[in-house]
């Protein structure tokens, strides 16, 4: 555990002019992109990674943080003026959102879902805040062994959970495995599957394949869907009675029960890998429903509906970086793009981190915080932008997002070869989406698969031709046994699934 | 194209690409060695088989969970292909001379035709690039 000298730095570091400055630019920049259906605050994380570069490591990531957080509130805006979810975790707030702004009060729903928002991402980073460091202890004492567990544990519920069919789980694991293999062998040091390229001799650019992936590929698909409609544009009501446009303290605290429950929910299953804030959002709503005195109401217009669903979509973020920041996991595709910006610092995320850059992660810890507070106090004053916003037309906006992709990606990876590996990938992505392949778990093994190679390495090492060796791996073996009866389970569910479909 | 149907066209070629894998381009891209446990080519080709018994499984019980007919491809493609034009062009001639036209083109394929957001996409949005990374950030464009 840090000293507490340490702690009280690293609040201090975050409330540094400059960082507020760039945190206060991450939070409208991600309010911005999960205003805009079709691009989201993933993207725009990964398009932001390369120009983080010259920046301080506190300011660089606390920005990408800032553009999650302000995603999340930003996904909510359209989801509730024109019942098409900015981000796929603002589907649930549609249900209750968009059915309130139709009784004419737009401005009640989005601000009761700003107001959720913010409730449950504060109440995740507490969470984060006390739990992390003695996690970070215990993961200290996790071996080479273990790690391999753990990460076969991970790849199981990532493979099972995300993505429409286990099969199709585990081959994107193993392409994105493969990916992974492309650069030097870590044991000999020996290129491998670089095609006479030595620009590939560190690997395949992360830059590349995330952008690629994420971004150019959805923007393709986006692109190709147009038609020349244009998006109606939207107008508030003026002039409106107090009541119907603003969220009353009675009116937010009658629903503290909902916005806690959602934000546990929230909190549990993001700090497991794989599930994600879609599914917490709509389980919550599902729970609220249930335990409401009036289940009549959701889908009705209720405040409750809201609160639950973004109370829970919000408090995923802080959880997510739990594993992230103690063992090195993401446990998310945006928790990835932040270890990928991490790595760019020189900064490699896991038990270490703790001890080695403390003050750092307590700045981080000191950000998040911040970032809530700016999230909330933007998000009341730029609601009537975001309406305009909302309203551009997509081809001036995925035209731009495209521009922005080359010019990143050629920062990131030194030349146009990136940007040639980006247009590969963005194509291998478009394929593996027609199929139903999962690109964030291509992209999760991807990013783990070098580590993934050592800890088996070592683990061989170790074992030393001798497999009951493991057996003076108890923890390690729970993990491996874990990941197995996780397979079988989550296969179980999925053909249960689709038999009863 | 009935989405088992797919399914099971997908299986077969992750059957025939891990074939190739293993028995083209893993030798031929990943060095022999003789000492290590984990030797450059062993979990390539792990993964290779894990692919091909993918396949198989994707053969014999496919889900029949999307339907790639729902996806515009021919569009996508023309897309991309300005995309990679694009790409080309600007190893000849640089961001800031391709930047616009590339961005015009793509609007106008998608449709746009009012001129203010042509104007503001081909022309305001490349600016804004260069001042920011240019300009601002002191970094090169391609």
């Amino acid at each position: 555990m840090p000293e507490l000298s340490v702690i009280l730095a690293g609040f201090g570091d975050a409330l540094a002019p400059i960082n507020l400055l760039f945190i206060l630019f991450g939070v409208a920049l991600g309010q911005f992109v999960g205003a805009v259906p079709g691009i989201g605050p993933v993207m725009a994380t990964a398009i932001a990674i390369p120009f983080t570069f010259g920046m301080d490591p506190l300011t660089g990531i606390a920005f990408l943080v800032g553009v999650n957080k302000g995603g999340l509130v930003g996904g909510a805006i359209p989801a509730v003026l024109l019942n098409t979810p900015g981000t796929p975790d603002a589907a649930a707030t549609a249900l209750d959102g968009y059915p309130l702004a139709k009784q004419g009060k737009p401005l009640k729903a989005t601000k009761m879902a700003l107001f959720s928002s913010i409730t449950g991402d504060t109440f995740s980073d507490i969470v984060l805040i006390t739990v992390s460091a003695p996690m970070a202890i215990l993961a200290l004492r996790m071996g080479p062994v273990e790690v391999l567990g753990l990460m076969l544990l991970a790849f199981a519920v990532i493979a099972g959970l995300m993505g429409q069919s286990l099969v199709k789980g585990v081959v994107a694991i193993a392409l994105g495995l493969m990916a992974a293999m492309v650069g030097t062998d870590p044991e000999h040091g020996s290129p491998r599957l670089i095609f006479g390229n030595y620009e590939l001799y560190d690997g395949l650019p992360l830059a590349s394949v995330a952008i690629g992936m994420l971004a150019i590929s959805e923007l393709l698909k986006r692109l190709s869907e147009t038609r020349g409609t244009v998006r109606p544009a939207i107008t508030l009501p003026r002039n409106q009675p107090r009541a119907d446009r603003s969220v009353s303290w009675a009116e937010y605290w009658g629903c503290r029960f909902t916005m806690l429950r959602g934000a546990v929910i929230g909190t549990i299953l993001g700090a497991l890998p794989g599930i994600g804030s879609t599914a917490a959002a709509f389980m919550s709503y599902a729970s609220a429903r249930q335990a409401s005195k009036e289940p009549e109401s959701f889908g009705k217009g209720s405040l409750h509906g809201i609160a639950a669903s973004e109370s829970a979509n919000s408090s995923v973020m802080g959880a997510n970086m739990i594993p992230m920041l103690t063992l090195g996991i993401p446990g998310s595709v945006s928790a990835a793009l932040i270890i990928s910006a991490f790595m760019i610092h020189g900064i490699q995320p896991g038990p270490f981190l703790f001890s080695q850059q403390g003050q750092l992660v307590y700045g981080l810890f000191g950000a998040m915080i911040i970032a809530n507070l700016i999230n909330l106090w933007v998000g009341q004053l730029g609601l009537r932008f975001w309406v305009r916003v909302v309203s551009a037309p997509e081809p001036f906006i995925f035209a731009s997002a495209l521009l922005m992709c080359f010019v990143g990606v050629a920062l990131a990876s030194g030349g146009l070869f990136g940007i040639g590996v980006m247009l590969v990938f963005a194509l291998l992505a478009y394929v593996m989406s027609a199929f139903g392949i999962s690109v964030v778990v291509f992209i999760i093994a991807f990013f783990l698969g070098p580590r993934l190679e050592i800890s088996l390495s070592q683990t061989l090492a170790l074992l030393n031709g001798q497999p009951q060796k493991l057996l003076d791996y108890p923890f390690a073996l729970v993990l491996m046994a874990l990941a197995l009866v996780t397979a079988v389970a989550l296969a179980r569910r999925r053909d249960t699934e689709s038999e009863t479909r | 194209m009935q989405a088992k149907t797919s399914d099971r066209l997908l299986g077969l070629c992750l059957i025939l690409l891990a074939v190739a894998f293993f028995v083209s381009i893993i030798p031929w891209q990943a060095q022999a060695a003789d000492y290590g446990w984990l030797k450059p080519r062993t979990l390539p080709r792990i993964l290779a088989v894990v692919l091909g018994l993918c396949g198989l499984a994707l053969l014999i019980r496919p889900p029949g969970d999307v339907r790639p007919g729902r996806f515009y491809w021919a569009r996508a493609m023309l897309f991309a292909g300005v995309l990679v034009l694009g790409l080309a062009a600007m190893s000849w001639l640089g961001f800031v001379l391709v930047a616009p036209p590339m961005a015009l083109v793509l609007m106008w394929l998608a449709h746009e035709r009012r001129p203010l957001w042509l104007v503001l996409g081909a022309a305001g949005m490349p600016a804004a690039i260069w001042f920011t990374v240019a300009v601002l950030l002191d970094r090169p464009l391609p």
